[in-house]
């Protein structure tokens, strides 16, 4: 059974379209990530799910009921905000201790109950401090520990890692993972860093216009992008474009506007049809213009091109290699004997599973 | 939910409203009502509707005379205020730094919240003839001639300055140490003089804080009365007088009311006719 | 460079000198034995002792006092409440609030309280502490609400919404969070408003019947009618009670911004 059911909620205001009639499911101690750029309606749906906004229509329910008419702080849910909004007037315990006193729980029950959620946190013995007296980190682990102690029906975290530097952010993101398995808790987090919401996520909703664009698991979005915002938006991707040669032997083949064909595993449309295709930069192998073709007789495609312009990254390198109609990015590892220069003629090799056919 | 959340808004706004409308918005309503009144309704006597009231502030010179002179004494007074007042702001916010200008804004202010009637009254012992200044000048040079300058125009503006100046020192201070030091630093970069930067950079960013010094002092001085009285002896009859006139001695309220309302209307038309040359340099900032 | 400053500092010094040199010598003359202020001065408590036994003062005091207390406590209870909605309950019909806050700082005070009088009479609330109470609020509403806002523009809302989520309802999130947060505006506004109403002579003047007066209107009738030292030394001590009261504000609230 699903924790939380989104159905069918649209967000208007005035003329502008916040949230277009989005459904989702978010189950059972599931962590979903819901991911996009600005003003895509992310963050208009974590907050109609806190109440904070009124939904113009649609559902909103937790396990099976109703909550859209109730106010937030009757949902019972947990909630981390960018800033962690902690109470800067409260000490650590009286912050974390907030929700419990709130709900009139007993002195000693609260005690007991902060104390074990700060172990969780590992920030024990912090709570006669004040929040300004704690560094980032930490105030991000005692507004997740406030978040989670009145043991919520839902986690909510509003770009909880944004305020963060980059190393403590992925040391944080560990973390973050590890409590939210530990206590067990559904949880939602926005996000519009794709790098996080793969690290973190179990699902992931990409969002677009309002619109949800994907729904899946971190993988599947990155592998199997099903149109091209997914697929630029998860990471560097390629772009050819060609017409429909049709299917054969489980394999779809397109012809490219150069006439090179291009095989692939997906189903491609009917003969003629317009077709475009995806391929992941790290997916080329990329080789000098006269290297053999692999050899295990697989099918892979053939592209020759030039390089244009290698980019030296360290670990890697970046060729943008022009192949007459298009110009592509390749990844490589950084292993090999000689890198290619300006001017080389190399040839691009891809599996036809690594070619995605887009949507639309 | 949204509807609580409005009702919930106007519950909390509803004892202001209710307060304001009985304080503010009756009150001047029925003064405007008044204003058109031929005599005080009072006993049997039914005042009519007229215009008289009005009639007589457009057919006596008198009335005139007097708006002329509350104007160019609400005008003396913005004057003097913006000369000492603005260089004032501008030495605090600018010039002085850290703890210092804090202690004088501090200075400043303070004895601008003590009773104005107190500080009004201060000065008839500062100016009158045999007053303190008087008394110390004879007390260094014996054969002086008296300086006594209590119960004159110049003992009104002088109080009424005293009175005021800290509005218009809070009001250009507050702007003008919102201006970016940077902004002064680039204009001195691209090789403008202090005095080109004084004019070009610093004087239109300050210009809403000097604006709103200027409101602020103008309007009240236009209706003073208790200063005058005090100060001005002979000299003290001004608008603001003759309408507390009115009110307290002549018992003459639609008289009073229809005056109030003059002046109210001069003020406004002041400032609704420099609203349109204000407008524009105050939207920079 | 430092030649300007030393211009500068000496030109602020004229300045206070010019501020304050009224108000000394009147605190000064307060304790000068001469009744007409003449000089040279000889040290005196004898206009303090004549104060000591004014009943008409001291009762003008009480009601300036007991006016001011509860002119604050109204003032600060309904400006709170309506900064509270302006700035976190936004409804249509706030515009028609905003501008009604003017009058009261844009009008001539002499305006409002004659229109005041006009209007207490005819609709039979008449004149009296009770009528002058009407008038202090009203004239003190526009500043408490424009602290005490200004001191909820400063800190976000996130606490709010954070306290909510957290299962806090309304009254909780405002008596555990707002109103800690906003509390030295809320000091500040309420220490302003007694200012206003201890200091209010204007509509006190046109509002006190005969024999119910404050305190500013009893200095006012003294100096109208002949001045005598023994108005110096109520002067020295409302003064100095004033300036007291604004050094407090400060520590609340900081003039001018920080910088």
């Amino acid at each position: 059974m699903s924790k939380v059911d989104i159905r069918n909620v649209s967000k208007r205001y005035g003329d502008v379209i916040a949230l277009n009639d989005v459904s989702l499911s978010f189950g059972e101690r599931e962590f979903f990530g819901l991911l996009g750029p600005s003003g895509s309606g992310k963050t208009t749906l974590l907050r109609s799910i806190a109440g904070f906004v009124e939904p113009t229509s649609g559902e909103i329910l937790i396990e099976g009921g109703d909550i859209s008419r109730i106010p937030t702080y009757k949902r019972d849910i947990g909630m981390v905000f960018q800033n962690y909004a902690l109470f800067p007037h409260m000490t650590i315990f009286e912050n974390v201790a907030f929700p419990l006193s709130v709900r009139g729980v007993k002195d000693a029950e609260i005690r007991s109950r902060v104390a074990n959620i700060l172990e969780l946190v590992q920030l024990g013995a912090y709570g006669s401090r004040r929040p300004r007296e704690l560094s980032g980190g930490q105030q991000q682990r005692i507004a997740l520990a406030r978040a989670l102690v009145s043991r919520p029906r839902v986690l909510l975290l509003d770009e909880p890692l944004g305020a963060l530097d980059k190393n403590l952010r992925q040391q944080m993101q560990i973390e973050l993972r590890q409590i939210q398995r530990e206590v067990g808790i559904t949880t939602i987090l926005v996000t519009h860093d794709q790098e996080e919401a793969l690290t973190l996520s179990d699902r992931i909703a990409i969002f677009r216009k309002g619109e949800v664009v994907q729904t899946g698991r971190p993988d599947e979005i990155y592998e199997r992008p099903q149109n091209a915002f997914a697929a630029e938006f998860f990471g560097a991707t390629n772009f050819l474009e060609g017409h429909s040669a049709g299917n054969n032997g489980g394999l779809g083949s397109v012809r490219l506007d150069d006439g090179t064909l291009v095989l692939t595993s997906d189903v491609v449309p009917a003969n003629g049809e317009r077709v475009v295709t995806t391929v992941r930069p790290e997916k080329f192998r990329i080789s000098a213009a006269k290297a053999a073709l692999p050899e295990d007789g697989q099918p892979v495609n053939v592209l020759s091109g030039t390089v244009v312009r290698p980019v030296y990254i360290g670990a890697s390198v970046t060729y943008h290699v022009t192949t007459g109609t298009s110009e592509l990015t390749v990844f490589q590892q950084n292993r090999e004997a000689r890198l290619f220069e300006t001017g080389d003629r190399v040839v691009l090799n891809w599996l036809p599973q690594h070619a995605v056919v887009l949507a639309g | 939910m949204k509807l609580k959340r409005e009702w919930i808004g106007l519950g909390l706004t509803a004892p202001a409203y209710a307060w304001l409308c009985v304080t503010v918005i009756l009150p001047l309503a029925m003064m405007l009502y008044f204003s058109f009144l031929s005599k005080m309704p009072m006993g049997n006597a039914e005042p009519a509707f007229s215009l008289r009231q009005y009639m007589a502030f457009f057919q006596k010179d008198f009335y005139r005379f007097l708006a002329w002179r509350s104007l160019m004494l609400g005008f003396h007074v913005t004057l003097f205020c913006v000369l000492i007042g603005y260089p004032a702001a501008f030495v605090l916010a600018r010039l002085v730094k850290g703890r210092w200008r804090e202690a004088i804004l501090l200075l400043v202010v303070l004895p601008f919240w003590s009773n104005a009637l107190i500080r009004i009254f201060a000065w008839t012992m500062v100016l009158r003839t045999d007053g303190i200044v008087d008394q110390m000048l004879h007390f260094i040079l014996p054969g002086a001639p008296s300086i006594g300058i209590l119960y004159s125009y110049p003992a009104i503006v002088i109080g009424l300055v005293h009175s005021f100046l800290p509005y218009m020192i809070l009001t250009c201070y507050i702007s003008l140490q919102a201006i970016d030091d940077t902004l002064v630093e680039a204009g001195q970069a691209l090789g403008a003089s202090n005095l080109t930067v004084f004019r070009r950079i610093i004087l239109p960013l300050s210009l809403p804080g000097l604006f709103v010094g200027v409101v602020l002092i103008f309007v009240p001085v236009v209706g003073a009365f208790m200063e005058p009285r005090i100060l001005g002896g002979r000299q003290s009859i001004m608008l603001g007088t003759v309408i507390e006139d009115q009110f307290t001695e002549v018992f003459n309220w639609p008289l009073g009311a229809a005056l109030s309302f003059t002046l109210l209307a001069i003020v406004s038309l002041i400032f609704l006719a420099a609203y349109p040359l204000l407008k524009n340099r105050l939207k920079v900032s | 460079m430092s030649l300007r400053s030393a211009a500068g500092s000496l030109y602020l010094g004229l300045i206070l000198v010019f501020i304050y040199l009224p108000i000394v010598i009147m605190m000064v003359m307060g304790f000068n034995e001469s009744s007409s202020y003449e000089l040279p001065f000889r040290f005196s408590l004898a206009w303090y002792e004549q104060l000591a036994g004014n009943e008409t003062l001291w009762r003008a005091g009480r009601n300036s006092v007991l006016l001011a207390l509860a002119s604050t406590v109204i003032t600060t209870v309904i400006g709170t409440m309506a900064a509270l909605a302006l700035s976190r309950y936004r409804v249509r019909g706030h515009a028609v609030l905003q501008i009604l806050l003017f009058p009261p700082m844009a009008v001539p005070w002499l305006i409002l309280a004659t229109s005041m009088l006009i209007f207490f009479y005819y609709s039979g609330i008449g004149r009296g502490l009770h009528a002058m109470l009407l008038a202090h609020v009203a004239l003190s509403l526009p500043y408490v609400i424009i602290v005490v806002g200004a001191r909820l523009q400063s800190f976000a809302q996130d606490l709010e919404e954070a306290a909510a989520t957290l299962g806090a309802n309304p009254m909780q999130t405002f008596f555990r969070v707002t109103l800690p947060m906003i509390a030295p505006g809320v000091a500040a506004a309420a220490l302003f408003a007694f200012g206003i109403s201890f200091d209010q002579f204007v509509t006190s003047y046109f509002l006190s019947p005969p024999g119910v007066t404050t305190l500013p209107v009893e200095i006012y009738a003294s100096i109208r009618k002949g001045f005598t030292p023994e108005i110096n030394a109520i002067s020295t001590i409302i003064i100095v009670f004033s300036m007291l009261l604004l050094v407090v504000v400060s520590r609340f609230y900081r003039f001018g911004g920080a910088k």
